[in-house]
């Protein structure tokens, strides 16, 4: 359901250097499930599979699954105008920002005339945050963006050994996004794009006091031990949804559901889009997410 | 500005080169000859090189203009500037009136609403004009626009317009002033305008219209993603293949995506290149602009900036990607110009030199430090050892010195910026330009000013680095020709060299150095041909 009828949605991906844009937009390019048109400032950093792509020409890129993909190289006014003479028209369009932008000037074309601004969502390298905050050069920079986010992708953390003062650091510039932990940029589209916020956790309070997790394994669970999961859930995880593989059935992606108490896992209609393994993200107030979930699907 | 020869009776011309340079005795040595005696009461200079301009210069002149001071176009006629928002409103109805399709926006550009007393002019002056016609009235810091209600009806600006710049009254309805990109590009056919005359064949002449009338031969196009557009290199081909044409131009071609960039510049470089088209340098933009704010200055950063700022200015490329991109383009043999207007941006800029040059040792390169606004004296030593060239923006000194020293960086600061004594001191190679359309072409008030560094307001600011008129002058010829590598062709006037010249009214080492800038140009010869300034 798009609350902003014809408009195309914007989200603008903003972020430091290094810290996996690409990688991100490359993960939405592959897994959206709406018409995404994306801008690029860097073109030949698009890796997607070649039997995903319809065709492409020296500024665009289109995919079968009907996104496209095209550069920044004549500006942004230019770009934008094309987006929306696309047909079949796109239902959003991401922009990557350059690594030194600020993504909330960026964002200020999103209110153009057919667009309507979704969020700002910036990437940020868990490893290296710190440590470039303190840079004389770029620290004002990065802190500039982390600042303008209204998400914020916090990435490769499983590369960081150092959350907590991550954290510490990222609730201190900006107390008010909404926090997504990923590792290869791997984030909940749903999220992403403002829609599981919308269903479930708006009425819960401000996005800006949860975060997400996304959890993935390759080994089938025990049925027995994803109950004892959900039993022992921490209380005030509102919401966990995800496609898992039972050791009873491997072979039968599941949809697992989980909002407040209730829960629900029934198969998954369309078994050729499911991927491997099981793949859960988990959406809690800031902090509630015991990072000892991570070891929860072995 | 040749040493061994520095000023002679007569020069003799074979084609589009010079035979020679001396007596007329001496070069009858060289058999018949005609005798030119049209300049024998002028001043024949090397055509002057400016190698940091915009062919927007040419293009803003496709609309009518509403600046405060009076500017000459490059046809010639004088625009008296508009001194009362009456005048600026009277300009635009005229203009208004010629216009015959009654769809068309009218764009005009240059005003300066700091100079004009009073109410600040919004869209019910403008309605004044037309409440039919869309109008789109460019600022001159480029950074705003003015539209009439036209304009925004067209535009679908109203008062639930959340784009950030779209200033809105106390009843919150828009006033019809639009801030920043984001809110005048929702006025797209007024804000796309000068883009899209910019690669109009009249822009091109425009502009070397232009440099003619201040005898200016050579003139940098710098910096420019369109060569990727189709037909325009085409168009800059036609235009400069014409004899008429009154200039040489580089086009620089501006950084982008560095692959395709690469073989875009060196294609063009080793297959492209006319007598009066040439190209091998590619632009990069490292930070802003200082009157902005957005330059990368190192501590103590700016002295009084607006509250708010964020404690320094903005990089347009990531700095530890720079040594990358450099080394991209230095290896494959072309020259980079970055625009480094604070001194931490030439740091970072020259690092990235250095290092690229520890990758791939490659001499003379003449990579150029562009703007060069706050490089400093230790900058400069380390540039002459890395054979980097300068190329100092001496204009700010006049049109922006005053504001540098009471509000961005301070008064010891700006009397060392743009610092050409300390340049030629430490050895460095370098030009001075105006940036036109940033400030107007005019090698003679670059020189002008490099030599008396005067502020607006009259006060020298800096007098420790005034250089001497014929080390500005070199700097305008020679030295702008040096880091556009076609030194070997422009720049002096001796046998085998283009046979480029200013032609002057008066000898500028004769005339007070506070008059340079007032010396009347006659026009120019370019390949031996002359063409007249259109003031004349």
């Amino acid at each position: 359901m798009k609350l902003s009828g014809d408009l195309i949605e914007v989200s603008v991906i903003g972020g430091y250097l290094g810290a996996g844009k690409t990688t991100l937009v490359n993960h939405i390019l592959r897994e959206a499930s709406e018409r995404v048109a994306v801008m690029v400032n860097d073109f030949g950093e698009i890796n997607i599979d070649e039997s995903l792509i319809d065709s492409s020409d020296e500024n665009t890129i289109s995919l079968t699954n009907g996104c496209i993909c095209c550069s920044l190289v004549d500006g942004f006014a230019t770009a934008l105008e094309s987006v929306v003479s696309f047909r079949p028209r796109p239902t959003r369009l991401v922009i990557e920002a350059s690594g030194v932008a600020d993504p909330g000037t960026i964002a200020a074309h999103g209110h153009g005339p057919g667009f309507a601004l979704d969020a700002v969502i910036v990437v940020a390298d868990a490893v290296r945050l710190i440590e470039q905050i303190a840079d004389p050069l770029v620290g004002q920079t990065v802190a500039g963006q982390i600042r303008a986010a209204d998400v914020i992708v916090l990435n490769k953390i499983d590369l960081c050994d150092t959350l907590t003062s991550v954290n510490a650091e990222l609730s201190e510039l900006n107390p008010k996004a909404l926090l997504i932990y990923t590792s290869e940029a791997k984030a909940d589209l749903d999220l992403l794009f403002g829609r599981e916020i919308l269903r479930t956790v708006s009425s819960a309070g401000h996005v800006g006091t949860f975060e997400s997790r996304t959890h993935e394994s390759t080994q089938p669970i025990l049925r027995e031990n994803l109950e004892a999961l959900i039993k022992n859930l921490p209380s005030d995880i509102q919401r966990v949804k995800g496609i898992i593989r039972l050791a009873e059935a491997p072979r039968i992606p599941m949809v697992f559901q989980l909002v407040g108490r209730s829960w629900d896992l029934r198969a998954l209609a369309d078994r050729e889009k499911s991927p491997e393994g099981n793949r859960l993200v988990v959406i809690g107030p800031k902090g509630s997410i015991p990072i000892a979930w991570d070891n929860f699907l072995r | 500005m040749n040493p061994a020869v520095p000023v002679a009776q007569a020069i003799a011309v074979q084609g589009d080169r010079i035979l020679g340079v001396g007596t007329v005795g001496d070069l009858a040595q060289w058999g018949d000859y005609e005798l030119d005696e049209q300049f024998k009461d002028h001043i024949l200079m090397p055509g002057f090189v400016e190698a940091h301009s915009h062919v927007m210069a040419g293009a803003v002149w496709e609309f009518p203009y509403v600046g405060f001071y009076d500017r000459p176009d490059p046809l010639g006629h004088t625009w008296l500037g508009c001194q009362t928002i009456a005048a600026v409103v009277d300009r635009l109805a005229e203009c208004e009136r010629e216009l015959k399709d009654p769809d068309q926006t009218l764009v005009a550009w240059g005003l300066d609403p700091i100079f004009l007393e009073g109410e600040r002019l919004v869209a019910k002056h403008l309605d004044q004009i037309s409440v039919t016609r869309p109008i789109f009235v460019f600022h001159a810091s480029g950074h705003l626009a003015t539209v009439n209600s036209a304009m925004m009806r067209r535009s679908g600006i109203d008062r639930y317009t959340p784009t950030p710049g779209v200033a809105k009254d106390f009843d919150g309805e828009p006033n019809g002033e639009l801030q920043e990109p984001a809110a005048m590009s929702l006025a797209q056919d007024g804000f796309s305008a000068i883009g899209v005359a910019m690669m109009s064949s009249n822009a091109k002449w425009n502009y070397a219209r232009e440099a003619r009338n201040c005898g200016v031969t050579t003139i940098a196009d710098l910096g420019t993603t369109r060569l990727t557009m189709e037909g325009q290199l085409e168009a800059w081909r036609e235009a400069t293949d014409d004899a008429n044409y009154p200039a040489r131009v580089v086009v620089a071609v501006g950084h982008f995506d560095s692959n395709s960039i690469v073989s875009l510049a060196v294609r063009l470089r080793d297959e492209e290149e006319t007598p009066k088209l040439r190209f091998g340098i590619v632009k990069l933009v490292l930070d802003g602009s200082i009157q902005g704010f957005t330059a990368r200055i190192s501590w103590p950063h700016y002295v009084n900036p607006p509250p708010g700022h964020p404690g320094n200015g903005l990089w347009l490329i990531p700095p530890e990607q720079l040594a990358d991109i450099v080394s991209g383009y230095h290896e494959a043999g072309l020259t980079v110009h970055c625009h480094c207007n604070g001194d931490e941006a030439t740091q970072v800029f020259i690092d990235a030199v250095e290092l690229a040059l520890q990758r791939h040792p490659r001499w003379d390169h003449r990579h150029t430090v562009q703007h060069s606004q706050m490089t400093t004296a230790a900058q400069y030593k380390k540039m002459a050892a890395l054979g980097i060239n300068a190329n100092i923006f001496s204009n700010h000194i006049f049109h922006w010195g005053d504001q540098h020293a009471a509000v961005t960086i301070g008064e010891e600061r700006a009397a060392r910026m743009d610092a050409c004594a300390t340049a030629e001191r430490e050895g460095v190679v370098f030009s001075v330009h105006s940036d036109a359309p940033i400030t107007p072409m005019s090698q003679l008030h670059t020189a002008w000013s490099a030599v008396n560094r005067l502020t607006a307001s009259g006060r020298v600011l800096g007098p420790e680095e005034r250089i001497s008129v014929a080390k500005a002058l070199e700097a305008c010829t020679l030295g702008a020709a040096h880091q556009l590598k076609l030194d070997h062709d422009i720049g002096s006037l001796e046998a085998g060299k283009l046979a480029d010249f200013a032609v002057l009214e008066e000898d500028p080492f004769e005339v007070s150095p506070a008059e340079l800038k007032n010396i009347a140009v006659w026009g120019t010869v370019v390949g031996g041909t002359p063409h007249v300034a259109s003031s004349k």
